[in-house]
Formats: C-alpha cells, sequence, structure tokens
C-alpha cells in the first residue's frame, strides 16, 4: 500500500505530461470518439448531491458497456469539504463533480482550480449562456415549501411564510439543518436577501409593519422567529418527505424540501405537493452542476458522464436524463419539452438564487443560524 | 550514567542498546501520536484561523458552539460516570462478594455491553422508541399504540441510558478486578468483630476499592464525553449538540479552524478528568490480583435477597445487552420499524435493487459500497491488530527491560497519551497532521494507511497495556541467559519473549481488533467514499433515513465483534480472577 502511494505522484506525472495534449482535444470530442478512450480508461468516479446517481449508473452501465461507474452519494457540503481536503492533500479520487452550493463551488471548487467547466459539444448550442458560464447546469433545483395534498385536499394550509412563526405550527415545519446542508443555508440567505419583500409579507400577514427586535432585517427576523417556533431540524431531505408527504396523517407538518421529491410519491407513500401560492415565495430554485475534477484520473469517461446526463437525442433526453425528466426539476436543455405535470417554471414563483451575491453574506447567515440552535 | 557506559565491555552494550532502542521507541510514539496533536494546535495559531479561538470562547457564537454543548457533554459526563460505578460496583458486588445464582452467568454478561458498539445501542433505542417528531418510520413502542414523549425518544434521556448502559461493563471489569483482591483477612476480622454486612461494606470493602471507583468513574467520565454516535443519532432532532457532534459538524462543513479548536478544548476536558482520576488514585500504582496469603472470603449471604437481586442483575444485563441485539435482528428483517415482528423479509440482506425499497439500495450482500466496506474493515482490524501488538510490545518491551531514565518515562506516558483524546479529536489531529505532504512524503488522505496509522495510534495505549502483562509474565532471567549466549534483540525477542506470550499477544491482537472494528468516532473524519468502512456506512444510512440497512450492518459488526471477544476471552480466561471459586 505504501509503496503504492509513493509511486503514485510519479507515475500520475509522467501520464500527465503526455496527457495534456490528449485533454485539449478531448473537450472537442463527440461522445462516439469518446467511448473507445473511456473504455480504456474503465472506470469512472461521480460525487454526486442526489441518490438519483443510482439509477444514473444503472443506465450509464447499460448505455456503455465495459465502464465502471462508481457513483457516491455525498452532500454538496460534504463534497466541498472533501474536495477541499483531496485537493490539499494531492489526492484526485472523483473524476465528476456533479454538486448545488452554486455559491461556494465558485469561490472554493472553481477558482482555486479544484474543478473545471466542461460543456459537452454535443448539446452546447442548446443550452442558455446563462447555463454554461461559469459551470454547466444540468438543471434547476429547488429547495421550496411543501406539503402534504392528502390531508390538505383544497390546496396548501399556508399562505404566507409568517404564518409559520405563528403558534399554529409550532413544532411543525420540518426542514434539514442549514449547517449540514448547503442548499438550505442558500434557502436561509435568500430569505435575508429578500428582506425588503420579506417586511411587506408581514405587514400583509399581521396588518402592521414589522418589529425587528434585535434582527437586523427582515430576513433575519424571520429565521430567528422560525427557529424559535421550535423548528425540527432533521439530517436529510428524505427525512423531511417522509415526515411531511408519509400517507394517512391527521396533521401532517410542512416543510422545506425539494419539489421534485413529489416524483416519489407513489413508490414511497407520500402526499407531497408544493406551495407555490404562498407569500412571498415558496422558497429557492437554483442550479445543478456538472463539471470536471482538475486532473481528473479517467478525464474521457468523466466527459462521457457528463455528456450522458445531459441528455441523449431523444424526445425527452433519454435514460441519462430520465432520472431528472421529473416534475420540479427543470431540465437546462432548452429542446427538453417541460414536464407536463409540473407547475411551468414561469409561474414557478420561487426565487431565483444569484450566487455570487449568496456568497457575499452566506457566511454571516450561517453565523446566524449558529447561535439559534 | 556516562561512567558506567565507558567501565565495562558488557555494561557498555547493554547501556547503548537500550538508548538505541529507546531512542526508536521514542520517536515512533512521537511520531505517532505528539505530533498529529500538535500539528493540530499550530494549526488554530495560523494568522487567518486563530479567530476562531475567540469565535468558540468569546464572541456571539460561543454559547452555541461551545458553552451550550459543553454544558451537554459535562451532564453526560457526570450522570453516566455515576450510573456506571453504580451498576457496574453492583454487579462486581454481587459477583465477587456474595452468593447471589448464576454467578458466572452474570459475570459474563457484565462485559458484553462493552462489545457492542454505542452507535449500536443508540439505533437500537431508536428502533424501539421513536416517535413522530421528526416523520418518517416510527419506532415499534409507538407503532403499537404507545405514545412515546419526545423527551423519552430523543436527546438528553435517551442519550444517558444508553451510553450508561453501554459503559457500564467497563466500570464493572475495573470494580470486580478491585474487588477480587480484597483481602480477606479484614472481612474475616470484621466479621469474627461481629461487624454485619453493611458495616463490613461501609468500613472495609468501600475504603479498599476507591481507587476502582474512581479510575472507573474517571474512564466512564472520558469515554461518555468523547461518545460521538449516540448523542448525533439521538441528539439532533432536538437540536441537542455535544462537543463531539459540534467537532463533527464544523469539520464535516468545512469551518475547520473552529472544528479544531472545539476538538483541543474536548481533549483538555477529558485530559483534566483523567488526571483527576489518576491523582486520586496515584497512592495505588499496584494491580496485583495474586498474593501470597490470604484466601478467599466466605461469600456474603444474600439469604432471602438472593433472587430478587438475580433478578435485577438480570434484568440489566436483559437490557443492555439481549435486547438491543434482538431488535437490531429483527428490524434487519422488518420492513416497517414500528411492525418489528412481522412481514418479515430477507430484502435488506439477500435482496436485489428494487425502487420499491429505500431508492432502490441492494441488500447488503449484494451491495458493493457495503461488501466493499467489509472487506476494507477486516482489513483494518487485522492490520492494526499487527501493527498495535507490535508497536505496543516494542515499547512495553523496552519499558519494561530498561526501566531508568527519563525517556522510559516518556515512552510511557506518550503511549498513555491517547486515552486522553477522544477519538473524534484524534482523528481531527490526524487529517490535519497527514493530510497534506509532509516534505517528500505524500499525503495520506483517503488512503488505507492513513486509517491504519491513525487506528494503532488511537488505541496504543490498550496495545501497551497488553504488551506490559505479557512481558512480565515472561521472566527477565530467560532472555538475560539468552543474552549471555549472545543472542542479539530481535532474536530474543523473536526466539523467546514472543513464543512464551504468544497467547497473551493474540489476545491482546483481538481486543484491538474488536476495538477497531466498531469503532466510529475515529474513523467518522478519515472516511472517504473511496475507503470506506462499515460503522461510518452504518451511520450513513441511519442519517439518511435507512434504519433497516444500517441495523443489518450493523448485526455484522456486532457477530464480528462477539466472536472476536469470546476467542479473546478464551485465551485469557486467567485474568479474570473473580471468576474462581
Amino acid at each position: 500500500m505504501k509503496l503504492r502511494t509513493i509511486a503514485r505522484p510519479a507515475a500520475l506525472s509522467i501520464m500527465l505530461a503526455g496527457s495534456a495534449w490528449a485533454e485539449a482535444h478531448m473537450a472537442e470530442m463527440s461522445p462516439q470518439d469518446l467511448l473507445p478512450l473511456a473504455q480504456e480508461e474503465g472506470t469512472v468516479t461521480v460525487y454526486s448531491f442526489t441518490s438519483r446517481i443510482g439509477k444514473v449508473e444503472a443506465a450509464f452501465e447499460e448505455a456503455y458497456p465495459g465502464i465502471d461507474l462508481q457513483g457516491f452519494d455525498i452532500s454538496s457540503t460534504e463534497q466541498i469539504a472533501r474536495l477541499k481536503a483531496e485537493a490539499q492533500a494531492g489526492v484526485v479520487n472523483a473524476d465528476v463533480i456533479y454538486i448545488s452550493d452554486t455559491p461556494v463551488v465558485l469561490t472554493e471548487l472553481l477558482e482555486t482550480g479544484i474543478i473545471e467547466p466542461y460543456v459537452p459539444p454535443r448539446v452546447a448550442d442548446r443550452v442558455p449562456d446563462e447555463f454554461k458560464s461559469p459551470l454547466l447546469a444540468q438543471r434547476l433545483s429547488t429547495k421550496v415549501l411543501m406539503y402534504n395534498e392528502e390531508a390538505n385536499p383544497d390546496g396548501a394550509p399556508v399562505s404566507n411564510l409568517w404564518e409559520l412563526t405563528t403558534d399554529e405550527w409550532t413544532g411543525r415545519v420540518v426542514m434539514v439543518d442549514p449547517l449540514q446542508r448547503g442548499d438550505y443555508l442558500d434557502l436561509m440567505t435568500e430569505i435575508v436577501l429578500q428582506s425588503d419583500v420579506m417586511a411587506e409579507a408581514y405587514q400583509a400577514e399581521f396588518g402592521q409593519a414589522i418589529d425587528l427586535g434585535d434582527a437586523a432585517n427582515a430576513g433575519e427576523k424571520f429565521i430567528m422567529d422560525l427557529f424559535a417556533n421550535d423548528l425540527i431540524l432533521v439530517s436529510s431531505t428524505d427525512d423531511v418527505n417522509a415526515a411531511v408527504g408519509k400517507l394517512g396523517q391527521q396533521n401532517p407538518p410542512v416543510g422545506f424540501t425539494s419539489y421534485s421529491d413529489r416524483r416519489d410519491n407513489e413508490e414511497e407513500g407520500w402526499a407531497l405537493q408544493v406551495a407555490n401560492d404562498v407569500q412571498p415565495a415558496p422558497g429557492i430554485i437554483f442550479p445543478a452542476i456538472v463539471a470536471l475534477a482538475k486532473d481528473a484520473n479517467n478525464p474521457a469517461a468523466a466527459r462521457l458522464v457528463i455528456d450522458f446526463l445531459m441528455g441523449d437525442e431523444s424526445e425527452t433526453g433519454g435514460p441519462g436524463l430520465a432520472p431528472f425528466y421529473v416534475a420540479g426539476d427543470y431540465v437546462t436543455r432548452t429542446d427538453i419539452p417541460p414536464h407536463p405535470d409540473a407547475v411551468p417554471l414561469d409561474d414557478f414563483t420561487a426565487w431565483r438564487i444569484q450566487p455570487a451575491e449568496t456568497a457575499t453574506i452566506r457566511a454571516e447567515v450561517g453565523d446566524l443560524v449558529l447561535t439559534l440552535q | 550514567m556516562a561512567d558506567t557506559a565507558i567501565s565495562g565491555q558488557g555494561r557498555r552494550v547493554r547501556f547503548r542498546q537500550g538508548t538505541l532502542l529507546k531512542v526508536l521507541v521514542l520517536a515512533l510514539l512521537i511520531a505517532l501520536i505528539v505530533l498529529p496533536l500538535l500539528r493540530t494546535v499550530l494549526f488554530t495559531l495560523q494568522p487567518d484561523v486563530i479567530k476562531a479561538w475567540s469565535d468558540v470562547l468569546t464572541g456571539r457564537l460561543s454559547t452555541n458552539l461551545f458553552y451550550k454543548p459543553l454544558g451537554n457533554t459535562l451532564i453526560i459526563g457526570a450522570v453516566v460516570s455515576t450510573g456506571c460505578v453504580l451498576i457496574g460496583g453492583f454487579l462486581a458486588w454481587l459477583v465477587v462478594m456474595t452468593n447471589v445464582p448464576f454467578r458466572k452467568t452474570i459475570a459474563v454478561g457484565a462485559t458484553l455491553p462493552f462489545m457492542i458498539p454505542s452507535f449500536a445501542a443508540a439505533l437500537a433505542w431508536g428502533t424501539l422508541f421513536r416517535n413522530d417528531r421528526v416523520g418518517g418510520q416510527v419506532g415499534f413502542l409507538q407503532g403499537s399504540g404507545l405514545d412515546v414523549p419526545d423527551w423519552l425518544a430523543w436527546g438528553m434521556v435517551p442519550t444517558l441510558i444508553v451510553l450508561t448502559l453501554h459503559y457500564f461493563s467497563l466500570a464493572f471489569t475495573i470494580i470486580a478486578a478491585a474487588l477480587a483482591t480484597v483481602n480477606s483477612d479484614l472481612v474475616e476480622a470484621a466479621q469474627i468483630a461481629g461487624a454485619k454486612g453493611r458495616r463490613i461494606l461501609m468500613g472495609i470493602i468501600l475504603p479498599v476499592t476507591t481507587p476502582a471507583l474512581v479510575a472507573a468513574g474517571s474512564l466512564c467520565f472520558a469515554g461518555a464525553v468523547s461518545n460521538f454516535a449516540t448523542p448525533a443519532l439521538l441528539g439532533l432532532p432536538v437540536r441537542m449538540q455535544t462537543l463531539s457532534t459540534r467537532l463533527f459538524g464544523m469539520i464535516e462543513v468545512g469551518q475547520v479552524g473552529r472544528g479544531y479548536v472545539i476538538g483541543i478544548l474536548l481533549v483538555l476536558i477529558s485530559g483534566v478528568f483523567l488526571w483527576a482520576g489518576n491523582r486520586i488514585v496515584s497512592g495505588r500504582r499496584s494491580y496485583a490480583t495474586i498474593t501470597g496469603k490470604g484466601g478467599r472470603a466466605k461469600r456474603f449471604d444474600l439469604r432471602a435477597a438472593r433472587w430478587p437481586l438475580c433478578a435485577v442483575a438480570v434484568t440489566i444485563l436483559l437490557a443492555s445487552t439481549i435486547v438491543p441485539v434482538v431488535v437490531l435482528i429483527a428490524s434487519s428483517f422488518a420492513p416497517s420499524s414500528a411492525d418489528l415482528f412481522s412481514n418479515w423479509t430477507t430484502h435488506y440482506w439477500l435482496g436485489q435493487s428494487n425502487p420499491a425499497f429505500a431508492q432502490g439500495t441492494p441488500g447488503i450482500v449484494h451491495n458493493q459500497d457495503i461488501v466493499r466496506a467489509l472487506l476494507v474493515t477486516l482489513g483494518l482490524g487485522v492490520a492494526v491488530a499487527f501493527t498495535g501488538m507490535f508497536v505496543g510490545l516494542l515499547a512495553s518491551y523496552t519499558t519494561a527491560r530498561y526501566r531508568e531514565g527519563a525517556m522510559s518515562a516518556a515512552i510511557t506516558q506518550i503511549s498513555f497519551l491517547p486515552l486522553l483524546v477522544p477519538g473524534i479529536a484524534f482523528g481531527a489531529a490526524y487529517i490535519a497532521y497527514l493530510g497534506a505532504p509532509i516534505g517528500p512524503l505524500p499525503a495520506l488522505y483517503g488512503t488505507f494507511a492513513l486509517l491504519v496509522i491513525a487506528g494503532t495510534a488511537y488505541l496504543l495505549p490498550f496495545a501497551v497495556q497488553t504488551g506490559r502483562a505479557v512481558i512480565q509474565q515472561v521472566g527477565g532471567e530467560l532472555e538475560e541467559s539468552a543474552r549471555l549466549t549472545g543472542a542479539g534483540f530481535a532474536r530474543r525477542l523473536a526466539a523467546i519473549t514472543v513464543p512464551l506470550a504468544i497467547r497473551g499477544l493474540a489476545a491482546g491482537g483481538i481486543l484491538i481488533f474488536v476495538k477497531i472494528v466498531r469503532d466510529l468516532s475515529l474513523v467518522v473524519l478519515l472516511f472517504t467514499p473511496t475507503m470506506p468502512v462499515l460503522s461510518v456506512v452504518a451511520y450513513r444510512y441511519a442519517s439518511e433515513g435507512f434504519g433497516q440497512f444500517a441495523n443489518a450492518i450493523t448485526v455484522v459488526i456486532l457477530l464480528l465483534s462477539i466472536a472476536a471477544s469470546l476467542l479473546a476471552n478464551r485465551l485469557q480466561t486467567k485474568s479474570q480472577p473473580w471468576l474462581k471459586n
């Protein structure tokens, strides 16, 4: 073992010298050209922030026999910590990074050269510029307020986010600990960034101007009140889904989770539905990024995976996109029709996050959340 | 000393050799134990990190970052160590000093809970008591129609109960060993003088065993404050944080500086308590259990209380060993923990991937990740057992044969240092230490080697302790005569010490194997997806809400631990004198 770890960097640098030329070419290669190179590599490692990587793995290995896709379901927050530690150690474990948490990804992974962008030439002309640069977004994902539609057949039981801070919802709002999952910290950050509309929504709900107390702004005030109202923190979105969505509940809680998890309603016995009409917005919508690891061990297979994840030429993108062609995920490719069961993107009222802006106050909001726990 | 070195040929050789060995061992221990800890401290003193100290200790975040978790940690330490001493002491008294029925069974049973990983007990608790606070699957009791209140399902109370039921067997072992040494002359003298049982207990037995009680209490305290799995699994839904869960959370989200500061403070706290315990016991260094005179005193007759006390003991043992094991096994077959004993399926063990179960996760036999984790874990256990016993033997041999001098003292002190360091803090230190390349040496992040080195260092106190006991069994005169015939150090070790001590060494190696295989706190930070170990995989499944898989993996770990422990027990029955009549 020891020998191997010592020998590896030497071998690697020799390989790299030769591969720099090859890599420059790979950026332009079609999947057909990549395939033989990828098959020679034989394996590819993907860090994925969604458990759907399991389905991608099966589909990819069927489409491209002879390449073993090793998919690891690791939260974005943890991916960032691990990728940084790995980079510091000079170890490259992953080939493909499939991640959300864009605000942090931009500053801590892209600017530091841990990951690099790749847009498969095959689909480049069918993805709007805003989703190609600085990194390729495969789809837009969400963290929004969801409710149990079985227990609430007439629609969402909440019409204004501020209701969640009232007695009626004490101990009945569920979300993942924002210090453990970056998407949720982005949600909290967006609420602070949207303080002006949060203040208006307060006025609309309670008929009086907001009294900030210790809070610096309406967004912070909301977060403080929400935590004070016995907000329940769990460790994964599936826990939120089960708590909110499970069938047969008399008085189910509401919770912030992914709109697209509604796809599992039938399989899991849930009744999740999005509260799209809640004021001022149900939550956030943000890009899910695919990128290459810098100096990936399997550069051809890595590009092939990203190409696969962008979907094939069939109408709804084929098996690579199938796990993501669901109501609640908004695929960035312009030629793929929107999912028929979802609220159309234009009618979807969630806040679109601005990664650069989020990054400026994200750590501060994280510290605020820390003081509330 | 310098004079002796020059004065005679034989002496000079001996002095030189001892010194060489000492320097070697000391350097090894410094590299394994001192440097990682030092590296962590230095990391937090860097200009852009040093603010972490004020964040943790004085800033507006300090209450939640440090003081509240500290309060929880201290409550856990105090209550668990008290509970452990009471329960462990009670059982030890029953087994060693009374005529309670099924003495031997109780004695064996009382050592078992420590073999069960504490996260297994926490998972079992969740399977039984989980209520609907966080939704999803409820536990068995809630599923049977009982309304389990939050305080019993989550947070402090379950953490205290689970940890007490885990650590009391540590207290039992220490106290039972001490009780077995109570000189029967004292007890008989008191009996002749007409003292009653209570009087003998308070007047003789308690004072004589106080050092053991203190030692047991402080070890349980150190164990409880550094435990990670139990508060992590039972505390989060009610936002209960301890220092160890905070440390994990901070490092996990990349706030490494704050994490390390919390880790350093955690080391200091458990260090202070162990040191204080040591001070109190320091008058009593000898743990000799077999003396030349004084027979076993007549056992205290419990009379009518025999069976009731036996029932109490059996209840404790059932609750701490049998119930969790049964619950874990049952729940690895039951699709719903609310309905533990019906609709059993072998899917979680043998099933192929099926979208209806846990997002298509296949049963553990077909699950590549788990099979790989099992192999890594077994490899890790064996490797650490070997390297651990090797270093342990080397260190204890050096200090036993070349006792005098500051270097020997340093070797002894350093080799016991990891006892003060909670596993999770040790893991953090090793990431700081070997996570980046040192000079020409490559970084070991994510390698098997890192796990082995960290595991070896972490378990060194146990290895050295076993090594020392073994070395002392092998008389120095055998070696002496070998030396006179010209045998070198390696030769003597290989031809005399090791063969004579192989039984003890094997037993020690097996115990180290068990400790590393069931360990979560050390490896939880060293874990990388490409180098998985079973306990972390189980922990991750549990926090993803896939309880059955977590439980099935835990059953595998349990079987490994228990089988290995029983084997070790057989090899070293001699070290449990209280079992003899």
